[in-house]
């Protein structure tokens, strides 16, 4: 339909050929790191910190902002403009650990939550936080009539009450331990009720204007434009001095013309993953990228166990058979870690020790054609058929696809490609017709927070949102409900370490590879958060000037 | 004949739209599931739970009220978010178009009364960049003029006049690369023809000035067939506009056509067909008059004889 589509077409094409090319012969990758070590050792969650003040810049997202109220954020575009100007209640790290953020939280017992707003906590008109604004806030999540995308997570909530001149108290039906992961990311952004009711239904769109409590502010929003905010020079956190005057978060559809953006300084910075110009961009001069911990996975997503791939052997034969270092290399150009789990090992954020351990204790899954079709044969399976939904137009995706092609081909299953139109590939996921016929089909998810539970707990629970072809494992179902309502964060840990384990070997998905976050800056800018919790965090309070334009 | 075109436009794009798969409320989430109350919700709204017949009649009442509807992912009138963006659109095709007129006409007579380099260098030129499509055509201008040489920026808009002329002339330029080629040919080879003909080597006999020969028997002769051509090409650059205005990041109806098409904003796609189906019209209808000018023994309204 347009260029960018023709050359990502040719692309595609490019890179499958590469990927079947070298999916014999690659030799297993031998890296053992040490028990308890890090699992993403070598990335860095955060840019240094800006020192000097910077006029303008504009941040690229890949596609323009459609919305900013936080009720409907469920996407890069939208997730990094709200996430730049408004806080939630609790804050995530860079490093995914979740601690204080407009308010602190205390646990009198399992069911209760109470949450102290700060003290001298504004919105940017100078109004204070009142218990009535977060109240207001949470409960637009459920409210029917606002059709929000969240309102699942607050199904193990009671009631929501202000019980002070500075509190709110969250009771729970049973305990939640993965509400507060919720609350410190978009479900949990407060914003003023009063400024919201007047605004009514312009709320966060381009005709309306929103109120939020981050250290930069709201100034317009124009489509095609972009969105663009502004420095707060009141912000209620002393310690936090916004550098930068002003960010335009600008929609930028084409891989080409955002990379000339970036060498030419037409653009300041972006995140990305598993971009095809990365080498173009990590030599050139004016551009710097961090590599930060992704908390997202590349997966291909079971979505029929009525068919070949309902048997688990299967599954492992195909996964033995993929070559994932080849895809790393030519697709994401390096910018991804081979899988040993479901997730990502960046979305360790809380009992990091107890997950580390028990990561590294779990294999690599490197590429064993033998093992592949020892499996094949025990499962009898020769021969027969998978179909795998997939675009040609989205590169990555069709590059992939070409690796799944050539590893079933070389265990003697037949891999039959059905392409549909990159508009049309959001009906994989929505619409039973389009996966009718479909035994699987490729996917970068994620969670709302630092926690592998957060994205494993929606295709392997019963009724999950992304349990398409209801896989039901009692094990996984049982370690991750106990694990929801367990207190101890390295008992959780420990709990939901026990999950990916049995998910790493039966497979609900087979996990390509765990995308790391491209934090992409011209040289003359720093301080941006460099991993995925950009998503679900303010950003850009660091971020400023390095001083030596 | 405007009415019925965009009466007839409006339906089929419709209908088009209604029948191709997706639903423009997951698009809003990026491919994740969203909770279905959420969604049945949203789909009465939208009323997208109704009857196509019923839909298109919602739309089509609310267009003869002067309503063009809402956007269904950014919440906002769809007549607002036009008019931000039709300026950049007209502004472009504008740009390009005089880009067209002046260089294609200008070396497309100029290789026609002369021959020799300038023609033989013209007609190898040409018969190139004829070929070259607008989205490579971009890639090259991006690469060399902004990337390298740093002239001019490599995305985005202005902000004041002079720096959105700046910013609009690689796109303009990659708009126009290859319609300029073909007008400049077809302007060379009518002036060519008309040179040879009866009545002006006659003209010259009788020792009309040569400048004279050339501007009221050549040019004014040879003007029919270029405006011809002319006309058509920039009508297309309309439509063509869309892969400039994405390749270079612009705000134009173009991309965000395509851009809307994709998340299936029925009402999106609707507002801006009617705008560029108007603008197809007029631009045709201008070629018309314009033949009535040059040629006085067609009368518009006429029928071909």
């Amino acid at each position: 339909m347009t260029g960018r589509r023709n050359l990502f077409g040719a692309a595609a094409v490019a890179v499958a050929l590469v990927l079947v090319a070298s999916a014999c012969g690659r030799s297993a990758n031998t890296s053992t790191p040490t028990p308890g070590s890090s699992a993403t050792a070598g990335l860095v969650v955060t840019s240094p910190k800006g020192t000097a003040p910077v006029g303008s810049i504009v941040w690229a997202v890949y596609r323009d902002v459609n919305s900013l109220d936080p009720i409907y954020a469920f996407d890069y575009p939208e997730n990094t403009a709200d996430s730049l100007m408004c806080e939630s209640l609790l804050r995530q790290a860079p490093d995914g650990s979740i601690g204080p953020g407009i308010a602190t939280l205390s646990t009198p017992n399992a069911t209760t939550l109470v949450f102290t707003i700060k003290p001298g906590v504004t919105f940017w008109n100078g109004n204070p936080v009142t218990p009535d604004d977060v109240v207001y806030s949470l409960e637009r999540n459920t409210d029917p009539k606002w059709a929000g995308f969240y309102p699942q997570v607050f199904n193990r909530v009671q009631s929501i009450e202000a019980t002070g001149s500075d509190q709110v108290t969250i009771t729970l039906k049973q305990p939640d331990y993965w509400l507060q992961g919720e609350l410190a990311s978009i479900p949990g952004i407060v914003l003023e009720k009063s400024f919201v009711e007047q605004q009514g239904k312009n709320y966060g769109t381009p005709a309306g204007k929103i109120m939020c409590t981050g250290a930069y502010m709201f100034q317009s929003f124009k489509p095609g434009v972009g969105v663009t905010a502004i420095a707060n020079p009141h912000y209620w956190n002393p310690a936090v001095h916004p550098l930068v005057q002003s960010i335009l978060i600008k929609g930028i559809s084409d891989v080409n013309t955002f990379t000339s953006g970036m060498l030419t300084g037409a653009v300041q910075g972006a995140y990305d993953f598993g971009i095809p110009t990365l080498d173009q961009l990590k030599s050139n001069s004016n551009v710097k990228v961090y590599t930060g911990p992704g908390w997202s996975t590349d997966a291909f997503i079971v979505d029929n166990l009525k068919g070949p791939l309902g048997n688990v052997k299967v599954r492992q034969a195909l996964s033995y058979a993929l070559d994932r270092q080849g895809m790393i290399d030519s697709v994401y150009k390096g910018a991804a870690l081979m899988p040993r789990w479901q997730s990502n090992p960046g979305t360790f954020g809380y009992g990091t020790s107890v997950f580390n351990a028990a990561y590294n204790s779990s294999p690599v899954m490197n590429q064993d054609m033998a093992k592949a079709k020892s499996l094949m044969q025990e499962a009898g399976a020769s021969g027969q058929t998978i179909t795998i939904g997939m675009s040609s137009q989205l590169v990555n995706i069709a590059a992939i696809a070409g690796a799944y092609a050539a590893a079933g081909k070389a265990i003697g299953l037949n891999v039959k490609l059905k392409s549909v139109s990159a508009a049309n590939y959001i009906n994989f996921f929505i619409d039973p017709k389009a996966r009718a016929g479909v035994d699987g089909f490729l996917t970068v998810n994620y969670g709302d927070y630092a926690d592998p539970a957060s994205l494993l707990a929606t295709f392997v629970l019963p009724g999950g949102s992304q349990n398409f072809d209801g896989y039901n494992n009692p094990k996984i179902t049982s370690d991750l409900e106990t694990a929801r309502s367990t207190a101890d964060p390295n008992k959780r840990a420990q709990l939901v370490s026990d999950a990916e384990k049995i998910a790493a070997v039966d497979l609900p998905w087979i996990p390509n590879l765990q995308p790391t976050n491209l934090l992409i800056l011209s040289k003359n800018v720093t301080g941006a958060v460099a991993s995925f919790a950009y998503m679900f965090a303010p950003w850009a309070d660091n971020l400023g000037g390095t001083g030596s334009s | 004949m405007l009415l019925a075109s965009l009466l007839v436009a409006s339906f089929v794009i419709f209908a088009a739209m209604y029948l191709a798969p997706g639903n423009p409320i997951a698009a809003l989430s990026g491919g994740r599931s969203l909770p279905p109350d959420s969604l049945r919700i949203l789909e009465q709204r939208y009323h997208l739970n109704e009857p196509f017949l019923v839909q298109y009649w919602y739309w089509l009442r609310n267009v003869l009220h002067g309503n063009l509807g809402i956007s269904i992912t950014l919440r906002e009138n769809v007549s607002t978010l036009i008019a931000s963006r039709i300026w950049t659109t007209a502004g472009l095709v504008l740009y390009a178009s005089i880009i067209i007129l002046t260089i294609g006409i200008g070396l497309g007579v100029l290789s026609g009364l002369r021959h020799g380099a300038l023609d033989t260098s013209t007609l190898v030129v040409t018969g190139i960049s004829a070929a070259i499509p607008a989205f490579v055509a971009a890639i090259v201008l991006i690469l060399l003029f902004a990337v390298k040489l740093g002239w001019f920026p490599a995305l985005g808009n202005g902000t004041s006049f002079l720096s959105n002329v700046r910013h609009l002339t690689l796109p303009a330029f990659a708009l126009a690369v290859s319609s300029l080629a073909i007008v400049a040919r077809v302007t060379r080879a009518s002036v060519r023809e008309e040179s040879t003909r009866e009545h002006v080597q006659t003209a010259v006999s009788r020792g009309i000035p040569t400048r004279q020969v050339i501007w009221r028997h050549v040019l004014r002769n040879a003007a029919i067939p270029v405006t011809t051509i002319s006309g058509i090409t920039i009508a297309s650059l309309i439509a063509l506009a869309a892969v400039v205005e994405v390749a270079f990041s612009l705000n134009g109806l173009g991309a965000y056509l395509v851009g809307s098409a994709q998340s299936k904003d029925l009402a999106v796609v609707q507002g801006i067909s009617l705008v560029l189906v108007t603008a197809f019209v007029v631009v045709n209808m201008l070629v018309d008059i314009l033949y009535a000018v040059l040629d006085p023994r067609v009368s518009l309204g006429g029928r071909a004889e």
